[in-house]
């Protein structure tokens, strides 16, 4: 269970490390409080602390046989299978969430969809990309003429913007 | 009685024709939504809220009341048809439930949860029509000291008294607290924690943190671990209704269910798990057929169904009332209500009386039209189950960027969403509760808001939480269950022979 500690560590290491940055931005907040005594540095303080003594509690734990309370490994299969690391199925899905952030803005809500679509469905073990690009044009089309014709909630057309005409802003 | 009149102008409130349309268009989406296989309430909500924005708060209110009923619906729905529990809640109905549908009654097991669901969420609602006023009386009197001692109340029971870990819940409540600090600070203008980023300026959205939190992560996490295994959706064959004896072993745990449910829900004690889990327990002490349990007791599925739907229900109380929510599903609402302008609390039921009973009332009706929409659907919500995997999550995954986008049109809030997603994932494989982290975020500001106006009002003098009374045994309260579990473990250590 080498991997297990290793995680657990760096997942502490990361806690400390969030409670020390929170405590260096809170330094360069003021202090001054008016009548309460405390300024909008109080609180933050108060949260950096507490996030750095739960980092190092975490690493205790997590250096001391591990992190306590963890529900068993899994109750259905064995401990192996359910914590395999899927790293390409990961990367899939990411992968797709950067393309749409990108191409969100250029190429419009109804492309990006579509290939967001696309990635997760790969990621989750689909092999029919071209189905799964045509679902996801559909869907996002429709969720787009939802949006904006009936809501009246604007979302980018992009490069389709000739063909939704005036619907799209 | 004053209760009661305002109640029925609810009612005239509710039943305006546009308000039931509204009831019946959330009850159906938030039940749609709700079967679908890790979408749990919090996340149905947060969700489905982009599709308020242009509604008057009225109708926002009770299109949200409804979503809310027919999400906890949804999740039992799936739960006995899948055995994949998308929430601690419905762990004790999957026990039993499951369980029921393998041996072909899923029928009557769909049934005994939903005319659960709707006679304690009835009794429940009536609960809450006779307890709110109380409180809010009784809160009337808080002032900035009593507030923030009962919300740090609040925040020691749901992080670190309930869940696995003291530490973990902590740490998320903690998380929480601090990405509620993000943004300007509301008494001096202060930017903190934005780092120059315009999107940042107005505070991190309760909506972007929970479908992180709740759908990207969970897609990441199932993407990353359980894709790969296969699943056994059962089926729906038999009779759905249920049969005499079925009837005779249901209703007094729906009563008992109700009954643990609603006080449970009061207090912040976290939502349903905990009563979900005693009425399961209370059943199976109590059935004449306990050699059922584990094999399928209809009781055990009655009875949590209606403690959970009661304490989804009692939940409101101190949402309604003190402006507290208690569950991560809560701080999504509260989130809902604080982008209309309204401030739960005593004296919304003074200013706003109208909406605040005309969503009350429509609790009422929600309940009714969950029972008449779900029985004949089941069928609908069954196929629903069927949709293969892959395209469930790459369709939820372009409804939940579509939230996080529509906020300011702009890529970094779907950047900040895959960083909450990364964090989700984390939490999700390691076992950190991700409701603290949501109601941290949430309740933090108003918190702290209370805090430094308690301190403004004493002059500074940090002594006025504990020489008010209300504040004193509230905070004491806190010690008290932050320090009993520990002092209990150590007597039962000492009492066990080495």
């Amino acid at each position: 269970m080498a991997g297990t500690r290793r995680s657990q560590v760096a997942l502490s290491l990361g806690t400390l490390a969030i409670g020390a940055g929170a405590a260096a931005v809170t330094a360069q907040l003021p202090a001054e409080g008016g009548y309460a005594g405390v300024g909008p540095n109080f609180i933050p303080a108060v949260v950096s602390a507490g996030l750095l003594a739960l980092g190092l509690w975490l690493l205790a734990d997590a250096l001391r046989g591990g992190w306590k309370g963890l529900p068993a490994a899994s109750d259905a299969g064995d401990a192996g299978a359910e914590h395999a690391f899927h790293g390409d199925a990961f990367a899939w899905v990411s992968g797709g969430l950067f393309l749409h952030m990108l191409l969100i803005g250029s190429a419009g809500f109804v492309i990006a969809g579509a290939t967001l679509f696309a990635c997760v469905a790969r990621g989750f073990g689909s092999a029919r990309p071209l189905r799964d690009a045509a679902l996801g044009l559909l869907l996002a089309l429709a969720v787009y003429l939802f949006f904006t014709a009936l809501l009246n909630v604007s979302l980018p057309a992009g490069v389709l913007a000739p063909l939704l005409g005036t619907a799209g802003i | 009685m004053e209760a009661f009149e305002a109640l029925l102008a609810g009612f005239g409130v509710a039943l305006k024709p546009i308000n039931l349309l509204w009831g019946f268009i959330g009850v159906t989406l938030g039940t749609f939504v709700g079967v679908l296989p890790g979408v749990g309430p919090a996340l149905t909500v947060a969700m489905l809220l982009p599709l308020t924005v242009k509604l008057d708060p009225t109708g926002a209110l009770i299109l949200f009341a409804g979503i809310y009923y027919g999400a906890m619906f949804g999740g039992s729905t799936t739960t006995i048809l899948l055995n994949t529990p998308g929430e601690s809640a419905s762990i004790a109905t999957a026990l039993e439930g499951n369980r029921m549908a393998k041996a072909g009654r899923a029928g009557p097991a769909l049934a005994t949860a939903a005319i659960g669901s709707f006679v304690a969420g009835t009794l429940a609602t009536l609960a809450l029509t006779l307890v709110a006023p109380l409180v809010v009386e009784a809160a009337l009197a808080f002032g900035p000291a009593e507030y923030f001692a009962l919300m740090v109340f609040a925040f020691t029971t749901v992080s670190a008294v309930l869940g696995g870990s003291t530490v973990r819940g902590l740490t998320s409540l903690f998380l929480g607290l601090l990405l509620g600090l993000v943004g300007i600070d509301g008494q001096t203008g202060q930017t903190r924690f934005a780092f120059g980023v315009p999107e940042l300026l107005d505070g991190i959205d309760v909506v972007v943190l929970a479908v992180g939190l709740f759908a990207v992560g969970e897609a990441l996490y199932c993407a990353a671990y359980t894709s790969r295994r296969p699943e056994t959706l059962e089926k729906l064959s038999g009779s759905l209704w249920m049969s005499r004896a079925d009837w005779r072993r249901s209703w007094p745990a729906w009563l008992r269910g109700a009954g643990i449910g609603f006080p449970f829900g009061t207090i912040p004690a976290g939502g349903s798990e905990i009563p979900t889990f005693l009425s399961y327990a209370a059943e199976k002490k109590l059935s004449r057929h306990p050699q059922e349990f584990g094999k399928g007791a209809i009781e055990g599925v009655a009875g949590p169904e209606a403690a959970n739907n009661a304490a989804a229900t009692g939940v409101l109380v101190p949402l309604l009332t003190l402006g507290i929510p208690t569950s991560a599903t809560a701080a999504v609402l509260l989130g809902a209500f604080q982008n209309y302008g309204i401030q739960p609390g005593p004296l919304l039921f003074q200013s706003q009386s109208e909406l605040v009973w005309g969503l009350i009332a429509s609790l009422y009706v929600g309940n009714v039209i969950l029972l008449v929409l779900n029985l004949p659907l089941i069928g609908i919500w069954v196929r629903v189950l069927s949709i293969p995997r892959p395209l469930l999550y790459a369709g939820i995954l372009v409804f939940a960027t579509l939230g996080a986008y529509s906020l300011h049109q702009s890529w970094v809030d779907l950047l900040t969403l895959y960083v909450f997603g990364l964090l989700g994932f984390a939490m999700r494989r390691w076992d950190f509760p991700v409701g603290p982290a949501v109601i941290g975020l949430i309740l933090g500001p108003i918190a702290e808001t209370q805090f430094r106006r308690a301190l403004s009002i004493s002059q500074g003098d940090a002594g006025v939480f504990f020489t008010q009374p209300i504040s004193a045994t509230l905070l004491a309260l806190t010690a008290v269950v932050i320090v009993l579990p520990w002092v209990l473990r150590r007597l039962a250590a000492a009492r066990t022979p080495r």
